[in-house]
């Protein structure tokens, strides 16, 4: 009670005599989660109109005679001929280390049920994008623990690389995954103490989808002992479409406050189709002109400018971003699928036709791209890894020869039987990441021919004993490789003996 | 013809223009406006004057600032008020008071979009909703 009574007079404290200055408006009308409003006639664009019952609102459109305000809250209070006044400040959201472990609203409120979150700062929704002299190349890795994408479709820290590909062929799997593998080397990286170790906090923003996807995720999340490292903001279906508008911009203050206070962290916005959906859908209400598709003429702008705070800044920190686009029928060419392709600085793409094959994650490695390279690469997985992408195309040029297997001349089969193997090799269950150190060993096997013995489909067992042999009783070796990030030949003569010794064990 | 909601905001908008002289209404010009319309737009007269008719009652908002208070206020207290939004402004500026016991002590001026908060209501509002 003591408490109370002192935070009432620190409030009456603060209150001054002075005459306090609103501008003011009147509601014309409201519908669809839009106000139109006589007045107002000082808002600033996007400033925070209040509304009366506590509801808040942003003004989007600023007319001649009428402000339209998108209100981010029950609209069934308001009628017309309420007054409204703008309150002279900027949509914000809580920011800091606070948030982690935390699920939050498009404005920043838990829904978690966890009490409040304790924030001690705000950043603003919108914010204008690093300038270039603020930006550093890319070059430090991001480990996704997806063997097909870290060796072959690199990310690094501050680069933006978009997930593509129909439902239900797996990009919130490699998003979570990617998640769930930065808290593990978060971990390993905490115990060993070593002070240049640098952590990755993730934030996932699901955006348009279904509440029970949400907490499957955050269920999944928290089994894999990574929502202590993730801030997850939620506007799912059911809320209105200026929220899910609003919640990939709160994400990314989220990430600007890890980026500006010289941390890293990483964004997975879940996704942006549905995004451009409810911005499609304020758009039209608000009377806005529509173009291809029906989406306003401002739809590029829209995720340009959400995409271009990822950065990686110079004597600061990085924000990575995962955005995540689904086509339909596999078509990358539509609208929104080519505008985000063309702002990403690489994509992976998600074929349906792989995942129906089992192979999962279904990466098209043709089709993918990273920009960035082997830059965001360590040297063991160059070493290892260099030649593999090569050897796949070569193999997906020959695979239309496979019915005519009794045809071929030895190179020819050789090279089937090479690419089969890779193929194999990459497959990779859910939610288990595999460390950067396994996949260099495990790819180093296969450079050195241990799976060659073995039946193809054999070889995803294959690799995943050795995983296990590696992990069970060769722990110094992988340290070893982890803090080296390379293979010197003194690493791989270790590499070598103990495979040997799998080998010898192991039983297909 | 205007006939659509965007057309008659236009035509209001332009007739709104027309009423005023050195920037300011004037009663003639109004008239005026008025007699066209039951003119020539006897068709959409109604919607077009609702449209007019909020344009210039926000006009005429702007140069009278409406004093609530809720114990006595005196003559000067409204011409130092008008005085002051005068110079603020840079338009002439009236002041007239209205009665408002809900206000419990203090002032609340409105003049066009613009509401001067001095009320104890008002602050006591603030206050609840800090808490």
């Amino acid at each position: 009670m003591s408490t109370v009574i002192e935070q009432i007079e620190q409030q009456i404290a603060k209150l001054s005599n002075k005459a306090v200055r609103k501008n003011t408006g009147i509601i014309r009308t409201v519908a669809d989660g839009v106000a139109k409003i006589d007045g107002l006639s000082d808002v600033a664009y996007n400033e925070m109109i209040q509304f009366p019952g506590g509801v808040i609102g942003i003004a989007l459109n600023l007319g001649t005679d009428e402000v339209g305000a998108v209100v981010l809250g029950d609209v069934s209070q308001l009628k017309e001929g309420d007054e409204v006044s703008t309150t002279g400040k900027l949509l914000s959201v809580p920011v800091g280390k606070e948030l982690l472990g935390r699920t939050i609203d498009a404005l920043g409120n838990p829904v978690d049920g966890k009490g409040p979150l304790g924030a001690k700062e705000t950043y603003p929704v919108e914010k204008i994008a690093p300038g270039i002299m603020a930006r550093k190349s890319v070059s430090q890795p991001l480990f996704t623990g997806i063997q097909a994408i870290d060796s072959m479709i690199p990310i690094g820290r501050g680069q933006r690389e978009l997930i593509i590909g129909d439902r239900g062929t797996g990009k919130t799997t490699i998003a979570i995954d990617t998640i769930i593998n930065q808290a593990k080397i978060n971990k390993v990286g905490a115990a060993s103490g070593d002070p240049k170790f640098r952590p990755v906090y993730s934030i996932y923003v699901a955006i348009g989808q279904k509440n029970s996807n949400i907490v499957r995720t955050i269920a999944a999340l928290e089994a894999a002992g990574a929502l202590e490292y993730t801030v997850i903001v939620a506007a799912p279906a059911a809320d209105n479409a200026a929220n899910q508008y609003l919640a990939p911009f709160s994400g990314a203050a989220i990430g600007e406050w890890f980026m500006e206070n010289g941390q890293d962290a990483l964004i997975v916005f879940d996704d942006l189709s549905k995004h451009a959906v409810a911005y499609r859908q304020i758009s039209l209400i608000l009377k806005r002109p529509s173009g291809r598709e029906a989406y306003p003429g401002d739809v590029f702008y829209l995720h340009s400018r959400l995409l271009e705070r990822s950065a990686r800044l110079d004597g600061k920190g990085s924000l990575t971003a995962l955005p995540i686009i689904e086509t339909l029928a596999g078509d990358v060419s539509a609208y929104i699928p080519t505008n985000v392709i063309s702002i990403t600085d690489g994509q992976i793409f998600l074929e349906t036709d792989l995942f129906n094959q089992g192979i999962r994650p279904a990466v098209s490695v043709g089709l993918s791209v990273s920009r960035v390279g082997s830059a965001a690469q360590i040297k063991a997985t160059k070493q290892v890894g260099g030649k593999l992408k090569g050897e796949l195309a070569q193999f997906r040029e020959l695979a239309a020869f496979a019915q005519f297997g009794s045809d071929l001349d030895a190179k020819t089969k050789a090279q089937l039987d090479r690419g089969g193997r890779i193929v194999e090799l990459f497959k990779q269950p859910a939610f288990s990441p595999i460390s950067i150190e396994l996949q260099a060993v495990t790819i180093f096997a296969l450079q050195k021919g241990y799976y060659d013995g073995l039946d193809v489909k054999k070889v995803t067992a294959a690799s995943v004993s050795i995983r296990d042999f590696f992990a069970t009783r060769k722990d110094a070796l992988l340290t070893e490789i982890r803090t080296k990030a390379a293979l010197d030949k003194d690493i791989e003569a270790k590499i070598v003996a103990a495979l040997d010794e799998w080998k010898s064990t192991y039983s297909a | 013809m205007a006939t659509g909601k965007p057309q008659i905001q236009q035509l209001a908008r332009q007739l709104f223009t027309v009423s005023l002289v050195d920037g300011r209404l004037s009663n003639e010009q109004v008239a005026g406006v008025l007699a066209y319309i039951e003119k020539n737009h006897a068709a959409n007269a109604v919607a077009l004057l609702n449209a007019y008719q909020r344009l210039v009652a926000a006009e005429v908002a702007k140069g009278v600032a409406v004093v609530e208070h809720s114990g006595p206020v005196s003559e000067a207290t409204l011409a130092g008020i008008a005085a002051g939004l005068t110079k603020r402004y840079g338009r002439p500026v009236t002041a007239t008071a209205k009665a408002n016991p809900s206000l419990l002590a203090g002032l609340r001026v409105r003049i066009g979009d613009d509401v001067y908060e001095s009320s104890v209501s008002g602050q006591l509002a603030a206050l609840s909703a800090s808490v």
